[in-house]
């Protein structure tokens, strides 16, 4: 291996260096340090921005909120606007990983990694947040479904890094709903998630969100079972129709977790489940 | 490079490079071999320890990144208890036990002991900050340790108990 390590002190000298050949950016190192040691990657320069106080901030610009890319989980839950404005974020942390985890792991570091079942991200394609990349041309905002390339893959380009997350605040009308199917309730990669922002009056559905984890290449917003739900009532029929439409709108794979069908059979039952607690409240 | 940080209260200045993670600087440079390595991957918490007051796994913290911080580890805790002469009676020195290891004891929660450390780091860590946790709040706690031999039931009970040790210290 042979890698060197800097901790950096400035966003300036993040830049500088994350130009050079082989530099990779570290923070809480949950899931670098994983893929280092296993060979997965073999950074030549470790820029560690853990501590840099830039990036570990959260603030409340009028209408939205901005994460910083070294913010850990942990502070997010203790975060007293974040649990006012954002409760889905909440329940969705508080499900992953654990603890140990959540002291080290931050939001940035789990979009960069852009694994298909990361989680974390489904809150934030239901909130449309953004992330904030800062290269030395400056800085661009791109919507986190943009975000996602694939497994893996992420639209930062070279000598680039994310600096923070950007959500909009939601209308404190839509409920949080977060559903995670896996083998162990801690830690495990899940075997597919749903999470929902839901606004319904009655049995009328005046806005749904929809996003799944784990059941496409990246997480994805569930758009044909959210138009088709928009602004009506739940019967039977409708849900049915979104179960269907649940179905085809992931394409995931089998792995060792589960099969591709068991996934999404998981996921058109857990949209069939929303709209049916929706009846019986 | 050359790191300077405070382990159990005593402050340690060490060569050390980035493949070095905190749990070899641990066990390997400083011979506190208390902590385990498990997984070495986040999984399994037998290698917990307090990094600035909070649980971290050792094995995924790269030994350069504790520059100028504070972690404590298993060997550490038992002077930090403070009716710690309550406890040491009998025992010869360095044989002391925290109220948590003291509960761990004598609830049975021990077995073969390997994933023990890191359970006792993190029932502190919860206990620092949340003295009377009910047991959702334990089990929460500890969802990133595993125990492969008690079933838990035992250390939920050692957790509980150690939380009124602590209370009636204070
Ligand atoms: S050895 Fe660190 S979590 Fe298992
Ligand atoms: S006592 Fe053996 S693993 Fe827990």
């Amino acid at each position: 291996m042979g890698q060197q390590y800097l901790k950096v002190n400035s966003i300036e000298e993040l830049l500088v260096n994350l130009d050079k050949p082989g530099a990779m950016v570290l923070c809480g190192g949950t899931d670098l340090v994983v893929k280092m040691r296993s060979g997965l990657l073999s950074p030549e320069l470790l820029l560690d921005i853990s501590d840099l106080p830039e990036l570990r901030e959260i603030r409340n610009i009028g209408s939205k909120i901005e994460i910083g890319a070294a913010v850990t989980q942990s502070e997010l839950l203790a975060s007293e606007i974040v649990r006012e404005r954002l409760p889905l974020l909440i329940t969705v942390l508080s499900q992953l990983g654990c603890v140990q985890i959540r002291n080290r792991g931050t939001l940035g570091g789990n979009l960069v990694n852009a694994s298909p079942a990361a989680d974390s991200a489904v809150p934030l394609l239901l909130f449309d947040a953004e992330v904030i990349l800062t290269g030395s041309q400056g800085e661009r905002r791109l919507a986190v479904k943009d975000f996602f390339r694939g497994p893996g893959k992420t639209a930062l380009s070279n000598g680039e890094f994310l600096r923070a997350v950007l959500i909009p605040l939601p209308n404190p009308k839509l409920s949080p709903f977060f559903h995670k199917i896996g083998r162990r309730k801690a830690l495990t990669i899940a075997i597919a998630s749903l999470g929902a922002l839901l606004h319904v009056e009655g049995d009328l559905i005046h806005e749904v969100r929809l996003a799944a984890g784990s059941v496409a290449p990246t997480p994805i917003r569930l758009r044909r079972v959210e138009e088709r739900a928009n602004g009506k009532r739940v019967t039977a029929s409708l849900i049915e129709e979104a179960r269907k439409l649940a179905r085809q709108s992931v394409s995931p794979i089998d792995d060792i977790r589960a099969s591709a069908d068991y996934r999404r059979t998981v996921i058109a039952d857990l949209v069939a489940h929303l709209f049916e607690g929706v009846l019986h409240v | 490079m050359r790191i300077q940080f405070i382990v159990n209260g005593r402050q340690v200045e060490r060569e050390t490079n980035a493949e070095t993670r905190l749990l070899d600087l641990l066990r390997e440079d400083l011979h506190l071999t208390g902590t385990k390595e498990g997984c070495g991957e986040g999984e399994c918490g037998a290698c917990t320890v307090l990094l600035d007051g909070r649980a971290v796994n050792s094995c995924l913290v790269l030994a350069p990144q504790v520059d100028g911080k504070e972690v404590l580890t298993i060997e550490g805790l038992a002077p930090l208890s403070k009716s710690h002469s309550r406890h040491s009676t009998g025992r010869a020195k360095g044989d002391e036990l925290h109220p948590i290891q003291q509960a761990f004891v004598e609830k049975g929660a021990v077995q073969c002991g390997f994933c023990t450390p890191g359970f006792i780091m993190s029932t502190y860590a919860l206990l620092e900050e949340n003295p009377s946790p009910n047991d959702e709040e334990i089990l929460s706690a500890l969802e990133g340790n595993l125990c492969r031999c008690t079933g838990y039931t035992k250390i939920i009970e050692a957790v509980r108990y150690a939380a009124k040790l602590m209370r009636e210290e204070r």
